[in-house]
């Protein structure tokens, strides 16, 4: 996301520096005056942040190596490495790390597939007809979490839930217990985050296509290019960055999206299928006072997430030959 | 050949609209479906039609005579108002500062702001907590609001909307003059009233829905926000169908209010800026 804006922040900027370059003097005069000021106007966010978030992340790099139960009253033991070691050996994680696994997967045709393809089925809709689409498939997507689970489980309730209902009258089983069966769970979970994010993935891909000059695909057809040439030779490889920059949220954020469904729905249940490693975190802190291990897992997930940000900025930037 | 030409484009219109129309009725269902279990006659919830036959606001008396829905309605609305006037006022102060100036450090704060982007809660929010708890805001507006009262995301926002500001206005209001503080107040902020108003409203529908760190930091039910109040009534009182989805519709409604005057303004908003 940052990538998308500085972008669209850096085009206003170098226009107004070639279209103003006689004015140059005036600007680097005006921005130079009183440049100490900028530091107080910097103040208030930098403090906040300073306290609330750099500071925290020094504390839970130093609390995980400690045994601690979060009351202040009991003194925190240095234990060292004690328990990363103990996480690398616990079952539960290779659960949690494999159902994360899973969660990105399965989120795939919600965050990319799928909007990919309905953008491309409905580019010809124009006009006030799109606005209403628009305005109606973006709704779930402002739904509070906690709101969505509760929809969802009533619709998936098993005595008088519509889903069972729906399917009874088809002829099936009207007696599915959807959050008791590992497999299942995950599956409902995975769905009803799908539900709420497959809008917003919409116009996004909308958003992407809309950028591409027409031209491109006119040319083609004077040429004699099928439909699908098109797609697959011109409108795919534009893509890319759009493509690519879903495919980073959804590794990057599938575990945020999932964790208040687990927590509403199933508390990682049943037999911690449903857990991820976010949730674990939670479990080891806030259910288990385990402050050693929670922090000591954070401190690991918070490298490998930030390895694979980079990984995608790196891979966005070497694609950003198809913007020009 | 025209003909031909015309008739695939119609068919593709045809079918593009079978689309949209599935995937709006995909959208819609489940919150419709809120609703009307909501608008049931208590005894009517569980047998329920597609169509209500007879509307009751049963279910809504039994939850607000029943839990503090008031109170923790008011308190969603305060936590919410007060996060997005105080992230917009520091924002508005950061994006200032790196649009108009160039001075030693710009570039390596800025990248310390984009960073706390990278940071996810999970591993803040013991070392928070801990410290709200110090500080004695476990179940207070400040413990909800103070921790999160800055907003990268919005600095690197409003920053490039003040960068492609014109410089000439600017350049006026100093040879008036004007302190850059008075600059920023009288010209800068009444210009950027639209992106300002978009960001608003995102930040304000975030909030509202937020949820885990109303979770940590308050454990009575008259001190929290409305998203924790309706998860305790979910694992307390699962089976009451009517109450719970009345509860909800009552959660999602100043959300739906803001989405039906102003829903361009949402959209673009969120589009813009990604997923927070």
């Amino acid at each position: 996301m940052d990538q998308s804006i500085e972008r669209a922040s850096t085009r206003p900027d170098s226009a107004t520096a070639s279209g103003a370059a006689v004015r140059e003097g005036w600007w680097s005069r005006l921005r130079r005056a009183y440049w100490w000021q900028a530091y107080l106007y910097l103040l208030p966010a930098f403090i906040v942040i300073a306290i609330w978030i750099y500071w925290p992340v020094i504390t839970t790099l130093q609390l995980s190596f400690y045994e601690w139960n979060l009351l202040e009253t009991t003194p925190k033991i240095w234990i060292g490495l004690e328990n990363y070691q103990q996480i690398l050996t616990l079952p539960e994680l290779g659960l949690a790390l494999r159902n994360t696994g899973l969660y990105m997967v399965g989120m795939l045709p919600f965050s990319v597939v799928l909007p990919l393809l309905i953008a491309l089925l409905i580019q010809g809709v124009v006009g006030r007809a799109r606005t209403i689409y628009r305005t109606m498939i973006f709704a779930p997507m402002l739904m509070a979490p906690v709101v969505v689970a509760t929809i969802w489980s009533w619709i998936m309730n098993p005595v008088g839930g519509l889903l069972n209902r729906t399917i009874q009258a088809l002829g099936g089983p009207g007696n599915i217990y959807w959050f008791r069966d590992g497999t299942l769970a995950m599956l409902a979970i995975i769905v009803i985050t799908g539900w709420k994010l497959l809008g917003f993935s919409t116009l996004i891909f909308s958003a992407g296509l809309a950028s591409i000059n027409a031209e491109y695909n006119d040319a083609a057809s004077v040429d004699g290019a099928t439909g699908w040439q098109q797609i697959r030779h011109i409108t795919l490889p534009l893509m890319s960055p759009t493509i690519l920059f879903m495919l980073m949220l959804n590794v990057l954020f599938s575990s945020q999206w999932t964790f208040p469904l687990i927590n509403v729905l199933t508390q990682g249940g049943p037999r911690d299928a449903t857990t991820n490693i976010y949730y674990l975190l939670w479990q080891f802190g806030f259910k288990n006072f385990n402050i050693g291990l929670s922090t000591a897992a954070s401190v690991i997930f918070f490298t490998v997430f930030g390895l694979l940000a980079l990984a995608f900025v790196w891979l966005s930037d070497r694609l950003s030959f198809y913007d020009s | 050949m025209l003909t031909r030409v015309t008739s695939r484009l119609r068919l593709e219109q045809v079918s593009a609209h079978g689309v949209l129309l599935i995937l709006a009725f995909f959208s819609l269902f489940p919150i419709y479906w809120m609703f009307v279990t909501a608008v049931r006659p208590a005894n009517e919830v569980f047998g329920g039609s597609l169509f209500p036959t007879t509307t009751s606001l049963e279910n809504f008396s039994y939850v607000w005579n029943r839990t503090p829905m008031a109170k923790m309605l008011t308190n969603t609305f305060l936590m919410a108002l007060a996060n997005t006037v105080g992230q917009l006022f520091t924002s508005i102060l950061a994006a200032y500062a790196f649009a108009r100036w160039r001075f030693p450090g710009d570039r390596v704060l800025f990248l310390i702001f984009i960073g706390t982007w990278l940071i996810p809660f999970q591993v803040t929010m013991i070392p928070n907590y801990v410290l709200v708890a110090r500080l004695g805001w476990l179940n207070s507006l400040a413990g909800l609001v103070v921790p999160q009262l800055a907003a990268a995301f919005a600095i690197v926002l409003l920053r490039g909307y003040m960068k492609g500001f014109p410089v000439a206005v600017l350049d006026a209001a100093r040879i008036d003059g004007a302190s850059s503080w008075r600059t920023l107040w009288s010209i800068m902020v009444p210009n950027l009233r639209a992106p300002l108003s978009a960001l608003g409203i995102l930040l304000f529908i975030s909030h509202w829905n937020e949820y885990f760190w109303p979770l940590l930091v308050t454990n009575k039910v008259e001190n929290t926000v409305i998203q924790v109040g309706l998860q305790f009534f979910l694992t307390q009182e699962g089976n009451q169908w009517g109450p719970l989805m009345a509860a909800s519709t009552l959660a999602s409604l100043p959300i739906f209010a803001i989405y039906i005057v102003l829903q361009r303004q949402v959209i673009d908003a969120f589009v813009r800026s990604g997923i927070r």
